[in-house]
């Protein structure tokens, strides 16, 4: 009766263009009301809770902001530039070189969604200017960003190794190989689609105007230096660079490159200006544009389309959470996963339906919730019948990451159509051909456990544990 | 139809906690079949430890066991458990729980609207870090993570330490990355959320308390008939012993499978080390007697006699 | 006169909206460097971070409806006639109000309930009721705004949440900028 409410209401309240956000709020809210006790009161603590205790999301509109000043301040076009004379002779080298972005950034940041907005707010732009279909762009990033709870570090690698007692470093392990894989398919894949679409490729510009754009683009290369070097130098967490590349992208494109911002056309050197001259008048100017910056109309039209894309998207997850409080209450999940287990299906059946049943869940809630729900059930099971913890724990995240792909429930969707500015259904079309390679993936990794286990094996052999 | 408790933790089914909450769910069904239907919401499923006194107070949740430091806004009185090098063993934390002045504190957060009803042990903190910690000056200039308490961040700045809080999504990767040194955990937590993988060094220093209480709503509480109360009461108090019976095999078992992890060395106290510890850090112990109460840390402090 | 309120009110949330992000940014910044460059930290800064971001998200959803922030799915809609399309944005947004009025209700409960017993932030020295107070303020706000949005969708103004005069809007506003700044390409994005 819940369940039914539930969704019937979610899909109704799509059906009439509701915002996704509140359809998924205002089924949960019904749903409570008409089939539990709780007070309208706790509903809005959980609100309340989902906006206010879930720090790692802030990276989010961190890297929203940082890319905001990246692509407005022209930093995203030099950096494009450098791209596309390294890589743009190779026919879909650009489509390669932004897996590769998101691989690298996925090995520091913890979060799917965080990658794609950090990543695809850069390239996406970049692809389309050097003539790539937009929907190949996006379907692209929206698919590589999933690597971000792959590759470790991964916050839904630290759930599921709490919630069953697993090593943390060994499931770590487990996600490197794996995770290079499904980059390493991305790439192929694109370099076939490359070719049957005959998607651009430009001639060699040479290695002079390479090292040219190279220079050009030092000030947003910098930054990924900045990100990945503060996490690893010790200095920040992922969430406190995210902050961090957001300060950088800000001086960066005000004082450094002055694309925008109160120092906007005004030289480095001046003609016939001394070199001790200019660097004391543009010490001086700098921290003049510091506070001057603050009430610029353009830096604050940035500021003003970050808050505008952050907001969004934390809306529709602290709603999301709500929603996946209202099944967890609902006891949903928990009744699926207990069939599950009254069936004494074989290893291998047990596999299929523990897939379809995370595929499910990865439609309607969010990674860290159900795999606290599911981790516990499934678990001891998948033990009894011989399957290694690690290995279903590989096979959780990858589903996961499926479930950032689907709908209605998608964070990495809602992220790409943030950042694209196309609706919804679009998106969802852009992300299919590349989510069924991903369909692919996953089931090699179910059933070829060494993928997973063969890495964190020899490591421990190595160290002697 | 059937009286609902909702009870919500926020850990993991198969930790002390979690047993008792399943425990208690077992008995109280047994007992009042048909009239009471229980329903243990673990991991933090409900509600998290921040917000679930706030639900209860709205009359959302029944019962929960939030660490004791939690009740710092309730009452100021509970913050005893928190002053460091206080009590000696677990033995001397259970009696004085159990004593007139333990049992006492459990309505010291009735004018808040809540009723303890009893504690259930996690067990004593351990100090980890990135390099070992011997002495009291080892701690100095180091960055450590705590829970929200002043007295626990009052306690690493007494050895010259830098407290520091991160929300735990982020302490792992910090204490990793070196970012920040070292933290404080029971052994329970420590291998439940793999900090011994992070931190080369444990030291078994004891030095504090990681306890939970039982807590309930007033409102609730006094509402239920009087056939019923008594019952729940019972089982609870049941449900709870046979949790810390749980508690006290998985803090050895947790040791143990933290050293043979190989992944964390551990660094036993002297006595004499540990006289070091006590005596840099039991100033604390006076910045907060007008808030706590001297009578209470005296008392707690007999509770080391047999 | 209605209408130049909401246009200051409009105006107000963004410059607090933007402030808010700042904020949030700086804090996180300055806590690191803090903590890496001098041996330091700051306790309430992370109570401090996660409350701005919750004052941010629930004082942004209603600015976010006029703003057109809001992402839906509006394949089928758009398949509908304009009659019918209107008809089922006025549900939509008639549903909305229903979602924003419970919100304020239970809201208002919390609140006052955590007023009530009088507890204060963990490591700011305020109530905790003012902290809680954005759930009232915020879904009141959403309220404001999607009783705007009914209007404009009875009187034919606009056609569903994406209303049709935002890009208006945002183009008066980019050729303002373009004037003053006396640049032709300043507002393009
Ligand atoms: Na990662
Ligand atoms: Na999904």
């Amino acid at each position: 009766m819940a369940t039914a409410t539930l969704f019937i209401l979610l899909f109704l309240c799509m059906f009439i263009g509701m915002p996704i956000a509140i359809a998924l709020g205002l089924s949960s809210i019904v749903t409570i009301l008409a089939c539990s006790n709780d007070s309208l009161a706790s509903v809005a603590l959980k609100m309340f809770e989902a906006t206010s205790e879930h720090y790692t999301l802030l990276a989010i509109p961190f890297f929203i902001l940082s890319s905001a000043f990246l692509s407005t301040g022209g930093v995203a076009r030099r950096l494009i530039d450098f791209a596309i004379a390294c890589v743009g002779h190779i026919r879909g080298g650009l489509a390669m070189a932004s897996v590769m972005a998101c691989m690298l950034f996925a090995a520091v940041s913890g979060s799917s969604p965080a990658t794609v907005a950090a990543i695809g707010s850069i390239v996406i732009a970049g692809m389309v200017r050097s003539g790539y279909p937009q929907s190949f762009a996006a379907g692209v990033i929206a698919n590589a960003g999933t690597l971000g709870i792959l590759i470790p570090p991964s916050i839904v690698m630290l759930v599921y190794a709490s919630a069953t007692e697993v090593s943390a470093a060994r499931m770590f392990m487990a996600g490197m190989i794996p995770g290079l894989m499904m980059g390493g398919i991305l790439m192929i894949a694109i370099y076939i689609a490359a070719r049957i679409k005959g998607l651009p490729s430009q001639p060699f510009p040479g290695v002079g105007h390479l090292m040219g754009t190279g220079a050009k683009a030092m000030g947003g290369l910098m930054l990924i230096v900045i990100v990945l070097g503060s996490i690893y130098g010790g200095i920040a967490s992922p969430t406190e660079a995210a902050a961090v590349a957001a300060i950088y992208a800000w001086l960066i494109a005000v004082l450094g490159y002055r694309d925008i911002g109160p120092l906007k056309g005004v030289a480095w050197r001046k003609e016939g200006e001394s070199l001790i001259g200019s660097g004391f008048r543009n010490l001086f100017m700098m921290v003049l544009a510091l506070p001057r910056s603050a009430t610029d109309k353009e830096v604050n039209k940035v500021i003003g389309d970050a808050v505008k894309t952050s907001l969004m998207l934390l809306f529709i997850i602290a709603n999301a959470f709500l929603f996946a409080h209202v099944l967890t209450t609902e006891r949903i999940p928990h009744a699926i996963a207990e069939s599950i287990v009254g069936m004494g299906l074989p290893p291998w059946a047990f596999l299929i339906v523990v897939n379809l049943l995370l595929l499910l869940a990865g439609n309607f809630m969010e990674p860290s919730a159900i795999l606290l729900i599911m981790a516990p059930i499934l678990f001891p099971i998948a033990v009894q019948l011989g399957i290694d913890p690690i290995h279903l724990g590989i096979i959780m995240v990858v589903n996961m990451e499926i479930g950032m792909l689907t709908p209605p429930v998608g964070l990495n969707l809602f992220v790409t159509a943030g950042i694209t500015g196309q609706s919804m259904g679009w998106v969802i079309k852009a992300c299919l051909p590349w989510l069924s390679l991903l369909l692919i993936f996953l089931g090699l990794i179910t059933y070829v456990p060494e993928i997973s286990l063969w890495l964190p094996e020899y490591i421990d052999s190595l160290k002697g544990y | 139809a059937p009286i609902e408790i909702k009870f919500a933790h926020v850990v993991a089914e198969n930790t002390p906690k979690g047993k008792m909450a399943i425990r208690f769910e077992k008995l109280v069904e047994e007992r009042l079949p048909g009239k009471v239907d229980v329903k243990v919401y673990p991991n933090s499923q409900l509600f998290g430890d921040n917000k679930v006194l706030e639900a209860m107070l709205l009359g959302d949740v029944q019962l929960a066991a939030p660490s004791l430091s939690k009740f710092q806004k309730y009452t100021k009185q509970l913050q005893v458990f928190d002053l460091p090098f206080l009590f000696e063993d677990m033995e001397a934390v259970e009696r004085f729980q159990q004593s007139e002045v333990g049992q006492g504190l459990l309505k010291s957060v009735e004018r808040k609207g809540l009723m303890g009803i009893g504690y259930i042990h996690n067990g004593m903190k351990q100090l980890s870090a990135y390099d070992p910690l011997k002495a009291p000056a080892d701690a100095k200039g180091k960055k450590f993570r705590i829970q929200t308490s002043d007295i626990l961040a009052a306690q690493f700045e007494q050895v010259g330490g830098i407290p520091l809080k991160k929300p735990f999504s982020e302490v792992f990767t910090l204490l990793q990355t070196k970012a920040v040194d070292g933290t404080e955990n029971p052994w329970s937590n420590i291998y439940s959320k793999k900090f011994h993988e992070v931190q080369p060094y444990i030291t078994e220093s004891n030095h504090g308390l990681l306890d939970y209480m039982v807590v309930t709503s007033k409102e609730f509480w006094m509402g239920l008939p009087d056939d019923i109360r008594p019952v729940v009461e019972k089982s609870l108090k049941e449900a709870i012993a046979y949790g810390n019976e749980v508690a006290a095999e998985k803090t050895k078992a947790d040791r143990q499978a933290i050293i043979d992890s190989g992944r964390s060395k551990v660094i036993a106290m002297t006595d004499a080390e540990r006289q070091q510890w006590v005596e840099a850090m039991k100033p604390v112990w006076k910045q907060f007697e007008d808030e706590i109460g001297k009578d209470l840390i005296d008392a707690a402090l007999a509770a080391n006699q047999k | 006169m209605l209408s130049r309120l909401l246009h200051s009110l409009h105006w107000l949330e963004e410059a607090i909206l933007r402030l808010l992000l700042v904020a949030i940014t700086l804090l996180v910044f300055t806590e690191t460097v803090l903590r890496f460059g001098f041996d330091t930290g700051l306790l309430w800064a992370q109570e401090a971070t996660l409350y701005m971001a919750a004052w941010f998200v629930l004082f942004g959803a209603s600015w976010g409806i006029r703003s057109g922030a809001h992402i839906g799915v509006d394949a089928f809609v758009k398949l509908l006639p304009d009659f019918p399309r209107r008809i089922a944005g006025i549900i939509a947004v008639l549903m909305g109000l229903v979602y924003s009025g419970l919100f304020v209700y239970g809201g208002w409960i919390y609140v006052s309930k955590i007023k009530m017993i009088g507890i204060e932030m963990e490591d700011l020295p305020f109530p905790k009721w003012i902290a809680l107070s954005i759930l009232v303020i915020g879904f009141s706000l959403l309220a404001v705004r999607l009783l705007v949005l009914l209007k404009q969708l009875i009187t034919g103004e606009a056609d569903g949440f994406n209303h049709a005069d935002e890009a208006k809007e945002s183009m008066k506003l980019a050729d303002e900028i373009n004037e003053e700044i006396g640049m032709n390409n300043g507002g393009a994005r």
